[in-house]
């Protein structure tokens, strides 16, 4: 009787230990977590944890729990680069999902692709960084993106500035890192389909605190509305340096005017700024509701330092799940097979994901999708109401 | 014309930002011809320590509790940094350590007060003052004022105290200072003291302006310190200057040449000097003697 006791609860223990010890799945989690676009890459970092603690809990991914290697890139290429070698080499990720920063996407993930293993862009916006490994030059594109790409963007930009509210003018003014000088490119690019050419084109540096000679070149070349492609902090000295010329011209620019240093630090200042986003925090659809509600309780904050990063992070979980899921395999190749023909539709928070990449198309994003924001009052709203009601609310992939 | 004045007062704004910390390095360099490269970081940690304490005590009483953090801190990095390799004579151990402590002293403020650029009260009206055309913000002519009136109240403090005339003496020959019977270490220990002190006394003055945050000093301490080198590490009146000419060429080559190229004039101004006049536009030649 006893040694039958004894057999039973050994049994018993080695099955839990089974269910507990079950290989957790690695993926790799990289972005800037410190520096100035760290509250893109925390965000980011955020809504990718809330995804898996949720995923975890309804019992993991074929049986196995997820397990986020966070690693933080400082939005340096180099360091970038030493992450992916150590993600790739050290960890043995499975996948890897962040980068905020176009330059440090473009410099890592080479490394991903020559390992075959899927990088799945949840923030960076380069438009280059999906395209830099096509088919059939090389033999499949591991590279995946969850963000308005800059073309997308400018050519948004561009159409709010002149078509929607029609000014004529426009200066741009964009800082000298890659993202900047890419994004300026861009838009260039969109203004001249319509006819259009920049009445001044002018540049700074991350760090640069005094705009006077930028912002008097755009008002001495009678600028009527200046297009930015920047980060927070020096889009806040550029709003600020307006309000000390006493030049104020509306702000219309990448998503990165809805950075909350963007925000916090023009204050008054950058009322009226506006912006592309995939993803505005209001709760217009139920799914969205649901994940303001979790990252508000979990990371007791009432604003989101980045709701785009957030919710886009969040989604980029959800879909690798469900391509790992679908691949009944943790193995490169066969997950980049399943994301380009993806059968399981992804309820996200940017948007339902059904057949969100092809072989030759891994953008999920479209044009459509992002919708114009506007900041007021230190939050970002939507800048047409009409654009985020009803039908309008839920805006999916055209194909 | 108009235009030109705007770029001017707004040159001189930022130069006088830069002029005050490369004022740090002059001090502790004229004591001990050691530098604190962490200078930067000293001012990052008085703004974002006055930030902390401006919440409690508004921004007046803030002051000199910010001076009194910024004395300590020097004081901490003279004593963990610099006074070892003055010991050992090295010539570059004080080098690492003080770059050493900045990365420390910036890691834990990215800690402490997190990562993100943060927005400093203004003491002041955030509307511009317009004179003739000119718009200034009244917290520019705060940072003038205030970093021209601690600058000459350190130069005044050094020229008059009999704890000054230590100091000066020091600067002088530091052996002779020693063999009459001046604590020459004390003496260096306060030269980093006050350097850290004007640090941190220029990074709350500065703050309402250029924003603050773990990394304001990175850029802030590199610009100050190619005005060091062009003003002179060992004139008092030679890093203002050099703060200004650094400012205005700036501003000015920003909005007549192209913003792309706004930092080329300070950095060729910078080799120029180095190979013309290596002591820099004010500095004394030191012939050192081996």
């Amino acid at each position: 009787m006893r040694a039958h006791t004894f057999i039973l609860s050994l049994a018993a223990t080695t099955m839990l230990a089974g269910v507990a010890s079950a290989q957790p799945i690695k993926v790799g989690l990289t972005g800037p977590y410190t520096g100035g676009s760290a509250s893109m890459g925390v965000s980011m970092r955020d809504g990718a944890k809330l995804a898996v603690a949720e995923i975890n809990k309804a019992g993991g991914v074929m049986g196995r729990p997820l397990l986020l290697v966070e690693r933080d890139d400082e939005a340096k290429n180099e360091v970038g680069v030493q992450i992916a070698q150590e993600l790739i080499n050290k960890e043995q990720v499975v996948a890897t999902l962040g980068f905020i920063n176009t330059g440090v996407a473009l410099a890592s993930q080479r490394f991903y692709q020559e390992a075959e293993i899927p990088v799945l862009n949840n923030v960076a916006t380069g438009s280059l960084i999906t395209q830099q490994f096509l088919p059939p030059k090389e033999k499949a594109n591991y590279v995946f993106r969850f963000a308005a790409n800059d073309t997308i963007q400018s050519a948004m930009i561009v159409d709010e500035a002149i078509t929607r509210r029609g000014f004529k003018a426009p200066a741009i003014l964009a800082d000298s890192t890659n993202y900047g000088q890419l994004g300026r490119e861009d838009l260039e690019r969109a203004l001249a389909k319509k006819g259009i050419k920049p009445v001044a084109e002018e540049k700074f540096n991350i760090g640069d605190t005094d705009m006077t000679a930028q912002l008097l070149r755009a008002k001495e070349a009678n600028a009527d509305v200046v297009l930015t492609y920047g980060i927070g902090p020096e889009l806040a000295q550029i709003a600020n340096g307006m309000a000390k010329l006493g030049w104020k011209r509306p702000l219309i620019g990448s998503w990165t005017l809805s950075m909350a240093t963007f925000i916090d630090n023009a204050g008054p200042n950058g009322d009226g700024a506006s912006m592309p986003e995939t993803f505005i925090q209001i709760p217009n659809t139920p799914k969205r509701k649901a994940f303001i509600e979790a990252y508000q309780a979990a990371y007791k904050v009432d604003r989101m330092p980045s709701p785009v990063s957030a919710a886009q992070g969040y989604d980029s979980v959800y879909v690798l799940a469900a391509a790992i899921n679908q691949a009944k395999s943790t193995d490169g190749a066969k997950i980049r097979a399943a994301l380009e023909n993806l059968t399981a539709k992804v309820e996200g928070v940017v948007t339902n994901y059904d057949h969100p990449f092809t072989a030759t198309d891994h953008e999920s994003v479209t044009a459509n999708m992002p919708v114009f924001g506007l900041v007021k009052g230190g939050r970002v709203v939507p800048a047409h109401d009409e654009d985020v009601a009803g039908a309008n609310a839920l805006r999916l992939k055209t194909h | 014309m108009q235009i030109l004045a705007q770029l001017i007062v707004s040159g001189i704004a930022v130069g006088m930002i830069y002029g005050v910390i490369a004022f740090g390095y002059q001090l502790t360099f004229a004591t001990s011809e050691t530098l604190n490269f962490g200078q930067g970081e000293a001012l990052m940690l008085g703004s974002l320590v006055g930030l902390t304490v401006v919440a409690v005590t508004g921004y007046w009483l803030m002051l000199p509790i910010v001076l009194a953090f910024g004395l300590v801190q020097g004081a901490v990095v003279e004593r963990l940094g610099v006074r070892q390799a003055i010991k050992t004579k090295s010539e570059s151990g004080w080098i690492m350590a003080t770059i050493a402590l900045g990365i420390i002293f910036k890691n834990m403020a990215e800690n402490i007060w997190g990562r993100d650029a943060l927005k400093f009260p203004s003491p002041l009206p955030e509307a511009p003052l317009s004179f003739m055309g000119v718009n200034v913000l009244p917290m520019e002519l705060v940072i003038v004022v205030g970093a021209l009136a601690l600058m000459l109240a350190v130069e005044a403090f050094n020229r008059k105290s009999i704890y000054g005339k230590a100091v000066v003496a020091t600067a002088a020959d530091r052996d002779a200072a020693g063999l009459m019977g001046i604590n020459t270490s004390v003496v260096i220990t306060f030269s980093y003291a006050l350097s850290s002190m004007t640090a941190a006394f220029a990074g709350v003055l500065v703050a309402p302006v250029t924003l603050t945050g773990a990394s304001m000093g990175g850029v802030l301490g590199l610009k100050a310190f190619s005005v060091a080198i062009i003003g002179g590490l060992s004139s008092g009146m030679g890093v203002v200057v050099g703060g200004l000419i650094l400012g205005i060429t700036e501003t000015l080559t920003g909005f007549y040449l192209s913003t792309g190229y706004k930092d080329v004039p300070g950095l060729v101004l910078l080799l120029l000097v180095l190979s013309l006049k290596p002591a820099g536009l004010f500095g004394r030649t030191a012939i050192k003697k081996v």
